[in-house]
């Protein structure tokens, strides 16, 4: 079914919606303009002898428009990062962009307009509001922000998703990927700048996880989509552009146009 | 497991306190009353006790019939000479006098003082100091003379009167002026239970009171050595027919016995309250305990996974119950003695001046406190045990989120069909009327239908809420009603219980509200009525004298009223003046003829002659306290009974011959035909200036004064209820913290997609609404329907119209949305600070 997208007869149409995007950060580098950044970011948890640094000095940058993929061992930082670069956590020091949004200026409520109108979230589990069916899931964000949710953008997503028919299930009455697939027409409906996906196949078997990430593959290259994606899986991680690779809070290594055996590669000599 | 219900009990200090707390109300409400009634009963047998000693023996004259004490009616006068004649019986060392009648002290700036509920009483005072009991003068000495007076110390106090000051005090014949020369204590208090107290020497009583040559009461001392029984029967047996001799004790024994039936209405009206606050506290407790127990489906798998028996899970659950319910009692009791003292002091406040005595905790109100707040708890913590009980083992490996629990069909439909019974029996017994009974079982049908149809109602709201394509906030907090229905049902309905007595009091009130208009109007044909303040008859017939005698009244008809037996039935009797009666009230005469009316006939109200079954010409046995049984024929059967308040009518002549008192209880006048209201009003009151106790009031003001002290009742009633209303607000207070808690996760990623914290409290606030509405409108609903059964049944009882007030019930709406604003500030808040990252990780 996602496969469709990439040869479906409205892609035209769909590539040709328009959408916002952040401006061009100036002297951010890079081919690509990045879409969400990191500066010498830092993350520490207690205090004196007692603190645990989560982040050390990460700068990083996600190019708009790229899938790229997160990934390290437990405890490397990489849910942290994703957090921190969300607006879902903040830092203890450097900073943290989207476009060129600085997040640690904006208060709480501001960076939570900055998630509801401009991220898109896709979690590993419990995505989706038991009491809200999944059309009424999808169009959260732009409920709760009052907006009216454009109409052609919605079918498209969700026909593509293949949610036609499950738009007035509840999540109990949906599959697993089922209920991805909702979180993730959620993340996109708003057209966001950049869609931040947490173990989004952490929860799925192989064939719905493969499901789910030729559809996030297919929204970057059809849409110019951005995703930045936390996983564990170098299956997944191979849909990807580009992995990062984080170990003990800093950025170690980096693989671009990856593949299943690359990552496992650069994972296992990682772990040695 | 006693470890581990108590480690549950202590867990959520928060949860715990609004736990305690709904049980708590109702508790100190029943062991409050219990006290507050004790107390009251001890010390006014103390205080009688205290008044009798010394005196032996007391003759009086022997009444008809046991007249009741409340109604003040007094025993027939005796015949001074019998002092003397029980003076002669061997073994009397002393034989005393005494007389009691209407004296009303002014202050000094000649306004009357008149306590609250309490009479004002002149009587005889002094002379033997042993037979005197419990007064004594605490300052100056006892009144000697025509001049003289002593006062209480109450009213002493009150108007700032010292021993040597003058005091006009207004009398059966119109006002005196007296000297002040001592004050009266009666034992510890200063006044007897609030009334004021002018005290005379024998004969100056005798004459201001009406009662020359006779005496209420003789008071005997013995001699040393006789016991009061023997010389009760020795004096028994010296005196003529229409006296009877009782012992001290005895009568002090009568006073403890009418007080303690004053107070026992007293104290099952407060444990009706009490009663309803328990109700409501149950319902808390019931849903606090579902929730708890649904929150801990995982733990007790767990329990039962490592080899906890079923019954060892119930135990545990029923043994935090019990914990619960223990401390709720413990402080509900202390709480109550509390409530209790806070009572007393009101009442003194309001001039009911209780005597003084330490705070009777009896065990029976210990008993009654424990009882209450551990059976409540344990009973409403019950079926929330069982159910948790019946959790299997393999739960335990489950992520189970509390399911939504579907409302079976059969729940649903017994619901609906318990309502629809309840809500149709209601509106029959409205339309039926008088059905009393009727209306109360099908107020409980209904009430269980709501019980069991809460959850679909619930829905039912919910749907309400959530119509609109787009409900925003409204359309998130449905959908969590909506979820929980069991739980929001369960909660409102601890409002509905609260709302629904106050709104069937409140149409009951405006029924008897409106029904007092009707009664003061219907027939009236008087432009005036004159009224003694305070109770029972006041108004000297000199004032009446006075008033007849102006130039501007047409008009003026005096009232006297007595206590009576008809057919072994006590009711009341009116003497009335003939001349003008027709004039200042239409009677409606329905059979017979006013002409017929003369000595020794009785006019007969239709109900009354219908209940006897009599009509003109018959004879009615009418038995007056102090001459016995009179046989007087019917002249004519009236209608319009309730501007008069009583429903027989004799001629005044006929009433003086049966009754002592000479004091008018009203005066209707008519203004003489040219003369401006304005005018006459200006002229009865200059001409009443000497009499400050009487008031001078159109039929309106009298309707208004009348349908205020209905207001005043309703507001005290509602004041109430209110406790029970602040019972359920806690029980939302706590299903809302427990449903925050429960749903972390979802909070969390609704913040994470972008909801503000605002937008969060907006949503609980919502849900809080929601849930108090359902509360409300249930609840407006069944009390409305209620009321309306309730004064219907009651149209025999005087309550003649129907009028509802919409505009209160429509503010108790209001009110209800409002609470539920308030009860969600709190559990709102709390929402608000939930951490967005716990709710977005997966453990």
């Amino acid at each position: 079914m996602p496969g469709h997208l990439l040869h479906g007869r409205d892609d035209a149409d769909l590539a040709s919606l328009p959408r916002t995007t952040a401006s061009p950060t100036p002297g951010a580098g890079g081919p690509r303009c990045p879409a969400a950044r990191t500066d010498r970011a830092r993350k520490t948890y207690g205090v004196g002898a007692a603190t645990v640094v989560a982040l050390d000095d990460v700068t990083v940058g996600f190019a708009a428009g790229g899938f790229t993929a997160i990934m390290g061992p437990s405890g490397s930082g990489k849910s942290t990062l994703m957090h921190c670069l969300a607006g879902l956590d903040t830092l203890t020091s450097g900073q943290a962009f989207i476009g060129d949004t600085d997040l640690a200026t904006l208060s709480d409520r501001d960076r939570t307009f900055l998630r509801r109108d401009r991220l898109g979230f896709v979690f590993q589990a419990f995505n989706l509001l038991p009491t809200l069916t999944a059309e009424e899931n999808i169009t959260l964000p732009a409920d709760l922000a009052g907006r009216e949710v454009d109409q052609a953008w919605f079918q498209q997503i969700v026909s593509t998703l293949g949610l036609t028919g499950r738009l007035t299930h509840r999540p109990a009455q949906l599959s697993g990927g089922q209920q991805q697939r909702t979180a993730v027409a959620r993340a996109l409906v708003s057209r966001p700048e950049v869609v931040f996906a947490d173990e989004p196949t952490g929860a799925l078997d192989s064939k719905a996880s493969a499901e789910l990430l030729r559809f996030l593959r297919s929204v970057v290259d059809d849409l110019s989509q951005t995703v930045v994606m936390v996983t564990h899986d170098p299956a997944a991680a191979a849909y990807a552009d580009r992995v990062v690779f984080l170990v003990d809070g800093a950025v170690v290594e980096e693989l671009t146009d990856p593949t299943r055996d690359s990552v496992l590669e650069t994972m296992k000599r990682l772990g040695s | 497991m006693l470890k581990v219900s108590l480690r549950n009990v202590l867990a959520n200090k928060l949860r715990l306190l609004l736990t305690v707390a709904a049980v708590t109300v109702g508790v100190a409400f029943v062991s409050g009353t219990f006290v507050l009634s004790d107390t009251m009963t001890r010390a006014f047998d103390e205080l009688y006790s205290g008044l009798t000693a010394g005196t032996d023996v007391v003759v009086r004259g022997q009444s008809a019939y046991t007249t009741d004490v409340t109604t003040q009616e007094q025993p027939p006068p005796l015949d001074e000479s019998l002092v003397a004649e029980v003076s002669r019986v061997p073994g009397v060392a002393a034989a005393e006098g005494g007389v009691t009648g209407f004296a009303l002290i002014l202050d000094k700036s000649g306004e009357p003082l008149q306590p609250g509920g309490a009479p004002t009483l002149g009587a005889s005072v002094g002379g033997d100091e042993q037979l005197a009991g419990g007064f004594s003068f605490r300052q100056g000495r006892a009144p000697t003379g025509p001049d003289e007076v002593a006062l209480d110390a109450r009213s002493a106090a009150e108007a700032g009167y010292q021993v040597g000051d003058t005091v006009d005090i207004v009398l059966q014949d119109g006002r005196s002026t007296f000297t002040v020369v001592g004050i009266i204590g009666s034992g510890d208090s200063d006044s007897l239970a609030g009334a004021t107290l002018a005290g005379f020497d024998l004969p100056t009583a005798q004459q201001v009171l009406g009662k020359v040559g006779k005496v209420d009461e003789i008071d005997v001392r013995g001699a040393d050595g006789v016991r009061p029984e023997r010389l009760r029967a020795d004096i028994a047996a010296a005196l003529p027919a229409g006296a009877e001799a009782l012992t001290g004790q005895q009568v002090a024994d009568e006073g403890s016995a009418a007080v303690r039936d004053a107070m026992s209405v007293f104290s099952q009206v407060l444990l009706a309250f009490a009663a309803v606050s328990v109700l409501v506290g149950s319902f808390v407790i019931w849903n606090t305990f579902s929730v708890l127990v649904a929150q801990r489906r995982r733990e007790v798998a767990l329990l039962r996974a490592v080899g906890a028996s079923r019954r060892q899970v119930l135990t545990g659950i029923m043994v935090e119950a019990g914990l619960i319910g223990l401390a709720s009692a413990g402080i509900g009791l202390l709480a109550g003695v509390g409530l209790a003292v806070g009572i007393r002091r009101l009442l003194a406040v309001v001039g009911i001046d209780v005597p003084t005595t330490s705070a009777a905790i009896e065990p029976r109100t210990v008993v009654a406190a424990l009882l209450v707040g551990v059976l409540v708890t344990v009973v409403a913590a019950l079926v929330p045990a069982w159910s948790a009980s019946r959790v299997g083992p393999i739960e335990a490996l489950r992520d189970a989120v509390p399911a939504a629990g579907d409302i079976g069909l059969a729940r649903r439909v017994t619901g609906w069909l318990l309502l629809t019974a309840g809500f149709a029996g209601l509106v029959g017994a409205a339309v039926a009327g008088g059905q009393l009974a009727w209306t109360g079982a099908a107020a409980l049908v209904a009430f269980a239908g709501l019980v069991t149809a809460g959850p679909s109602l619930a829905q039912g709201i919910a749907r309400l809420a959530d119509h609109r394509r787009r409900g925003n906030g409204w359309r998130m907090a449905a959908r969590n009603i909506a979820r929980t229905s069991r739980r929001s049902a369960a909660t409102a309905l601890a409002l509905t219980i609260g709302l629904t007595v106050v709104c069937a009091v409140a149409v009951t009130a405006s029924s008897l509200k409106a029904s007092v208009s009707d009664s003061i109007t219907g027939g009236n044909r008087s432009d005036f009525i004159l009224q003694p303040a305070g109770t029972g008859s006041g108004i000297s017939p000199a004032a009446t004298g006075l008033v007849r005698g102006l130039d501007e009244v047409g008009a003026a008809v005096e009232l006297r009223y007595s206590g009576v037996q008809v057919a072994g039935t006590s009711t009341t009797v009116v003497g009335v003046d003939t001349a003008g009666l027709d004039q200042v009230v239409d009677l409606g005469v329905q059979q017979g003829d006013l002409e017929r009316f003369s000595s020794g006939s009785v006019l007969v109200a239709a109900d009354e002659a219908r209940t006897l079954g009599v009509g003109p010409g018959d004879r009615v046995p009418v038995t007056f306290p102090e001459t016995g049984v009179q046989d007087l024929t019917v002249a004519a059967v009236f209608a319009n009974d309730t501007l008069l308040g009583s429903p027989y009518l004799v001629m005044l002549p006929d009433f003086a011959a049966n009754v002592t008192s000479r004091m008018d209880g009203a005066v209707l006048l008519t203004v003489r035909d040219g003369v401006a209201p304005a005018d006459a009003e200006r002229a009865l009151t200059a001409a009443l200036a000497e009499y400050p106790n009487v008031t001078v009031r159109d039929p309106a003001e009298l309707t208004a004064d009348a349908q205020a002290s209905v207001d005043q009742m309703l507001g005290l009633v509602t004041a109430l209820l209110l406790l029970a209303v602040v019972v359920a607000v806690l029980g939302i207070v706590n299903t809302l913290v427990l449903s925050v808690v429960e749903r972390t996760r979802e909070l969390g990623l609704l913040r994470a997609v972008g909801a503000t914290r605002r937008q969060v409290r907006t949503l609980v606030r919502r849900e809080s609404v929601l849930m108090s509405l359902l509360g409300a409108l249930t609840g407006i609903t069944l009390g409305t329907l209620s009321g309306i059964a309730l004064s219907r049944a009651l149209v025999d009882d005087g309550v003649t119209r129907l009028a509802v007030p919409a505009g209160t019930l429509g503010a108790y709406l209001v009110v209800a949305a409002l609470v539920g604003v308030l009860a969600a500030i709190g559990p709102a808040r709390r929402a608000s600070r939930v951490d967005v990252l716990r709710a977005v990780t997966t453990e």
